[in-house]
């Protein structure tokens, strides 16, 4: 869908030299925005006083496989020796000196309880290899680097699939790598009335399986039928997706014509494009949409004639987050 | 009122008895337009319906429907019986046309 | 009974009656036009969420004497236009297609058991 224009994705992130990068997958976001710099950052500290010379700062580095040392003296964080400091010392010849003379003091720190997004934006915009973490009373209590992003990352994502279906659907990965959390895809072919509303009394029932709540359960069945029947009736073929991730369902229907030509209308109560024989079915009364609206949380549609249509629906399972919304 | 109580005192022919065949009814619509149906709020509803379409059991099982009733003595097609055994929904067919099924369901409900 | 006195005695709006005298014997709800033409008898009030031109058309067919809309539904100016060139009377309620089947059921004394 490249002819949309660039209002209808999501905002892309700016990295360091400000060009942009595309926009990034619903559970990671999640995961960086809920994640703080604690869950993540070393906290078992070795740390050196100012008196300690930079020889014993670069064994440390070796025993612990680490690549910055704190100086500390009575609870106070007075600086930060790095692998970079220990390089240079051993080039100039002065590894025996003091770190009181050798270490970084115009520090850049962050705060323990910022979410991993921050801190994610401070790594690209300073290019430090770590930041020491401090709390709220200032006092020295991590150090953070990118290995033990990679790593809770890692861990977190691990996690995060294991709870996510067993089975789920990888749909034209190749070509849309940001697909990974899609939990189901069911195509829906053109006038398939045969099929028509099998994939949303699939995801009830799996609905029902996880006990949710009853009324969470109606609206989403609700969006993801009239959505599908859509696409059954008025579309050329497309599929329908659907992933839970995080107090949220998101239905996501997306078909390849013929497009809306005019949204707000179809959006409308009572309007509709359906011939004679759809109406027969019991369709095409025109308030399918009107109908995702009215249950859903979130509500978005973008359409290109003779290319395409997308419409997402979210619903929240958590009541609080809609308390936060 | 049950779904089959319903059935009896209409003298309708229970063509399958699906997982909700011991709730009370406690809401009744009486619609051929899916959107109509999907429109509805409550609970434990009884769908009254002359469509005779795989479509009005899907639609039912989506709001949570006890069960169908399709009315005007249609002739039911087989997929439509094998959806209803599937989602375990109550398909009932009645010879009253659906004006009649409303008073005689309504008649059901006051005197049970 | 009369459609003016069906009329008043179930409450309904009223958008268009070009003969409140008309005698009404039986009721019929549909929504699907197909049906309606197939099986709706002569002199009925035709109950129905369907609030297009399409239904008026069938009504004449099918010798519907008054279309009556349920959901409280917007009735477009084409309906409503057909419905009086066609001298079909139309009527609005806000009850659902169940309750004002039964109500207007009990009006009319249908007891077809």
């Amino acid at each position: 869908m490249s002819d949309l224009p660039k209002s209808y994705v999501s905002e892309p992130r700016l990295n360091g030299e400000g060009t942009e990068q595309p926009a990034e997958p619903l559970v990671l976001i999640e995961m960086i925005q809920r994640l703080k710099v604690r869950d993540v950052m070393t906290s078992k500290l070795v740390t050196v006083v100012r008196a300690s010379p930079l020889r014993e700062v670069q064994s440390l580095m070796k025993a612990k496989r680490i690549s910055g040392v704190p100086v500390e003296e009575g609870g106070r964080f007075l600086g930060l020796v790095t692998i970079n400091d220990i390089l240079r010392a051993l080039e100039g010849g002065y590894i025996d000196e003091t770190c009181q003379k050798h270490m970084s003091t115009k520090l850049v720190v962050l705060e323990d309880d910022m979410p991993l997004s921050f801190a994610l934006r401070y790594f690209e915009n300073y290019h430090y290899g770590r930041f020491p973490v401090i709390n709220r009373e200032q006092k020295l209590v991590g150090i953070i680097c990118q290995r033990d992003i990679n790593r809770a990352l890692l861990l977190e994502l691990a996690n995060e699939l294991n709870r996510l279906e067993s089975e789920w659907v990888l749909s034209k990965a190749t070509a849309q790598p940001y697909n990974l959390y899609v939990l189901r895809e069911f195509p829906v072919s053109k006038y398939d009335f045969e099929n028509a509303g099998k994939a949303a009394n699939k995801i009830k029932q799996i609905l029902q399986e996880k006990k949710f709540p009853p009324k969470i359960i109606r609206r989403i069945a609700v969006a993801a039928y009239e959505l599908e029947i859509n696409l059954c009736v008025h579309s050329d073929g497309g599929s329908l997706s659907w992933q839970i991730s995080n107090g949220r369902v998101e239905i996501i229907a997306t078909d390849s014509g013929p497009g809306i030509f005019d949204l707000e209308w179809a959006c409308k109560d009572g309007n509709s494009t359906a011939n004679e024989w759809i109406r027969s079915f019991g369709f095409g009364a025109g308030m399918g949409l009107v109908n995702v609206k009215r249950v859903a949380d979130e509500f978005e549609i973008e359409s290109t004639v003779d290319v395409g249509t997308r419409v997402k629906a979210v619903i929240y399972i958590d009541a609080k987050l809609k308390d936060e919304i | 009122m049950t779904i089959l109580e319903a059935a009896r005192k209409l003298n309708a022919e229970v063509i399958v008895e699906g997982d909700a065949v011991a709730n009370s009814i406690r809401h009744v619509v009486a619609s051929d337009l899916m959107s109509d149906v999907l429109l509805v709020d409550d609970e434990d509803i009884l769908l009254l319906t002359s469509l005779a379409s795989d479509q009005v059991l899907r639609t039912a099982h989506i709001i949570g429907a006890v069960g169908v009733i399709v009315v005007n003595g249609k002739s039911l097609p087989t997929s439509m019986v094998q959806v209803a055994r599937d989602l375990g929904i109550t398909l009932i067919k009645s010879d009253k046309n659906k004006f009649d099924a409303c008073i005689a369901v309504h008649k059901a409900l006051e005197s049970a | 009974m009369k459609l003016g006195e069906l009329v008043r005695q179930a409450g309904l709006e009223v958008l268009a009656l070009p003969d409140g005298g008309a005698e009404i014997y039986n009721g019929y709800t549909s929504d699907l036009l197909s049906d309606v033409m197939g099986h709706c008898p002569e002199n009925s009030i035709l109950i129905t969420v369907q609030n297009h031109k399409n239904t008026v058309a069938v009504s004449t067919l099918a010798g519907v004497q008054a279309i009556l809309v349920v959901h409280n539904r917007s009735i477009p100016d084409e309906m409503l236009a057909l419905a009086n060139r066609e001298k079909v009377a139309l009527l609005r309620t806000t009850f659902d297609q169940f309750t004002i089947s039964c109500r207007i059921g009990a009006l009319l004394g249908a007891s077809s058991f």
